[in-house]
């Protein structure tokens, strides 16, 4: 249906065409991250799970896993939602509905590609980094070049004369996101090697998520919370704090994530205490939100998007808690290379950034389809059952990272580590899967919410309706 | 662009600059939403700064260092004297010669080492096992002292810290309690809060509050 809009005018798309596109490639890829992600979990519970084919070894597969849910749930449901937010944000129209679409089908073919290859074998070898050079050739300037041009010129052609945070958020985070990705993957195109190429490669990891994956998040808060509500925005002063507050402490410590190595001892300390003041944002986001939310907290138990919503909003605060101690020298000796990571990834990943984006897409969609919701029950149960699932999965890992730590400094045998979180194991199968299910739960709702969801008369939001079945 | 600098921690925005964006926010409904002008609220304001405070005591190298050769020299000092090799058990001696150290690290100039000694305690088994190579350091009157080898298991080994250069041509192996990246640290944050004050004081006051029934 969206396909046959490719070839034809600009003028002649629908608005919301590249929105609905991208929004429902971001859920597909939701389902396609987390479902490999239960039969990853599967194989660390039960080591004779699938075994014998090198195809779905846990070396080819894990990295499956994180490139299908960064770049394709998270990464497009940015990008879905920066094709709604900002018009919307500009009083205006999306500079071009084509490029958009373009952009979503160019995303659909380079990642699939790219996850293909990444299962075949073909990676570069650095986490975070895994795609081949070619791949993120097509990702920086099939992909992110041409969605920050259309998000760039809408807000060039906003019809307001400020320009409202979350937009500014989207506008440098794709500037960045650019950057980091040119910069970031230089050390394959350069053949850089060794201490160089590890510090690229974390500096990668690190801007990846500070400068993309929360920030963008956030800016999505930004709009869905005063949106939904109907309150004002808490305080644009504080909205100032956060955004320079990500630039300036979050860019800077990438060298965090390598306190082992033998990097410059005054670079580590530098990082460390930036690592610490990156709760300055944190702070200053989750209080604007916060404090927006006043008088309107029964939204929270009635509304799914602001369940959702402030459900990533509440876990930015263990994150960023965790994020910013974790990389201390102190703690980090304990923790670093265990499971305890692996949960801090969850929790930024799986818990902060897919709740907010999750609230969105729910939202975009219901108001670019002009129909409301198929069945808010199911969103409930998309919801119980992610939450729970994240818990299960975070709090697991979490224990079984510290078991991990606990065997590192002690030097105990690595067999005994690994039968001690074996429970730890299963439980993280068991949340993974139950997020993987509430996810085709999600799937199957939005395609009905498509198909038969109440439409939306002109003028009107669809959560101000009341359900009609 | 006016500016006013007679009580700068109200605004830098002179009345003109203030009533154009208090009537621009009363104007505009970007997306159809306002935006409020509150302040932060002193609590979190004073979290902000206990965040700053803290991001600086916590990752200063005193904690998480690994221990030094020179912790357990007074121990291997003592180790073969008849009053240690006279008592029963392992445990007892490790204890007393524990005890001992402790007293010489105390006097030392350096504060660091009693706490440091508390946070890695040593087995009479693991001690044997580094005594000759403390003696050995100790004794050879090589370019680097105790202070700079690291005790990692059973093993004695020159620190992996690399500080400054020293006059003859070797590098700083004793990591200090503040190195160059607190001090670009403390310009970097002072740098933030001054232009962050700027931008906030820019705005028009918390006081104004622009009215959004005039939308």
């Amino acid at each position: 249906m969206l396909l046959k809009y490719l070839f034809a005018k600009n003028e002649d798309i629908p608005p919301g065409t590249a929105t609905i596109f991208f929004g429902y490639s971001s859920i597909f890829w939701f389902v396609i991250g987390t479902g490999i992600g239960s039969f990853n979990a599967a194989k660390l519970a039960f080591p004779d799970f699938v075994t014998g084919t090198e195809l779905f070894a846990f070396g080819h597969m894990r990295q499956v896993h994180v490139l299908a849910v960064i770049l394709g749930w998270i990464s497009m449901a940015f990008a879905m939602t920066m094709m709604y937010m900002t018009p919307a944000l500009g009083n205006t129209k999306l500079w071009s509905e084509k490029l958009g679409l373009w952009t979503a089908m160019n995303w659909n073919i380079g990642l699939s590609l790219g996850l293909f290859l990444l299962w075949m074998g073909f990676t570069s070898g650095r986490e975070y980094s895994d795609l081949i050079w070619p791949i993120d050739l097509v990702v920086i300037f099939g992909v992110l070049l041409p969605l920050g041009i259309n998000v760039w010129m809408t807000i060039a052609h906003r019809r307001t004369q400020g320009i409202y945070i979350t937009n500014w958020f989207f506008g440098a985070c794709i500037f960045f996101v650019i950057v980091v990705f040119v910069v970031g993957q230089s050390a394959e195109l350069f053949n850089l090697t060794g201490l160089t190429e590890g510090y690229l490669t974390f500096w990668f990891a690190h801007n990846v998520l500070g400068l993309w994956i929360t920030p963008v998040a956030a800016a999505i808060a930004y709009y869905t919370i005063p949106k939904l509500t109907g309150n004002p925005l808490y305080s644009h002063r504080i909205g100032h704090l956060h955004f320079w507050a990500i630039i300036a402490f979050y860019s800077t410590p990438a060298s965090h994530h390598l306190l082992a190595a033998p990097l410059p001892e005054w670079l580590k300390s530098f990082a460390s205490v930036e690592g610490v003041l990156i709760l300055i944002p944190a702070v200053a986001f989750v209080a604007n939100i916060l404090l927006t939310m006043k008088g309107r907290w029964s939204m929270f138990v009635e509304n799914v998007e602001i369940k959702f919503s402030v459900t990533g909003v509440l876990l930015a605060i263990p994150l960023n808690m965790q994020g910013g101690f974790q990389q201390t020298r102190a703690i980090n000796w304990y923790v670093h290379g265990t499971g305890w990571i692996v949960a801090h990834a969850h929790l930024a990943l799986l818990g902060m950034s897919s709740f907010l984006e999750i609230a969105a897409v729910y939202f975009g969609l219901q108001q670019m389809l002009r129909r409301k919701l198929y069945s808010l029950a199911l969103a409930n149960f998309h919801y119980w059952f992610v939450i729970i699932g994240f818990c299960i999965y975070w709090i697991s890992m979490t224990i079984a990272g510290l078991i991990q730590g606990a065997g590192k400094i002690y030097e105990v045998p690595y067999i005994d580590v690994v039968i001690a979180e074996h429970p730890y194991m299963i439980a993280r199968w068991v949340g993974g899967t139950m997020v993987f299910t509430g996810n085709l739960v999600w799937l199957y709702n939005m395609y009905m919410t498509a198909v038969e969801g109440t439409v939306v008369p002109k003028g009107r939001y669809a959560h101000e309706l009341a359900y009609e079945r | 662009m006016g500016w006013k600098f007679d009580n700068p921690l109200y605004t830098l925005a002179d009345e003109e600059e203030v009533n154009r964006m208090i009537q621009l926010w009363e104007a505009e409904k970007p997306g159809g939403m306002w935006e409020g002008n509150n302040r932060l609220p002193y609590p979190i304001t004073y979290l902000l700064a206990l965040i700053i405070l803290t991001a600086f005591l916590i990752t200063m190298p005193i904690w998480g260092q690994r221990p030094t050769a020179e912790l357990y020299a007074p121990m291997v000092e003592l180790m073969d004297s008849p009053e240690v090799q006279n008592m029963a058990t392992d445990e007892e001696k490790i204890a007393y010669l524990t005890k001992r150290a402790m007293e010489v690290l105390e006097t030392s100039d350096d504060s660091r080492l009693p706490g440091l000694l508390e946070r890695h305690p040593i087995s009479w088994l693991d001690l044997q096992l580094i005594a000759p190579a403390i003696r050995e350091i100790a004794s050879s009157g090589g370019p680097y002292g105790l202070e700079s080898y690291n005790v990692i298991g059973d093993q004695v080994v020159l620190a992996n810290f690399e500080g400054n250069w020293r006059e003859d041509g070797l590098r700083e192996r004793v990591q200090p309690w503040w190195d160059k990246g607190f001090t670009i640290d403390v310009f970097y944050v002072t740098y933030f809060i001054i232009a962050m004050v700027i931008v906030c004081k820019r705005l028009p006051p918390y006081q104004r509050k622009p009215d959004m029934s005039k939308v």
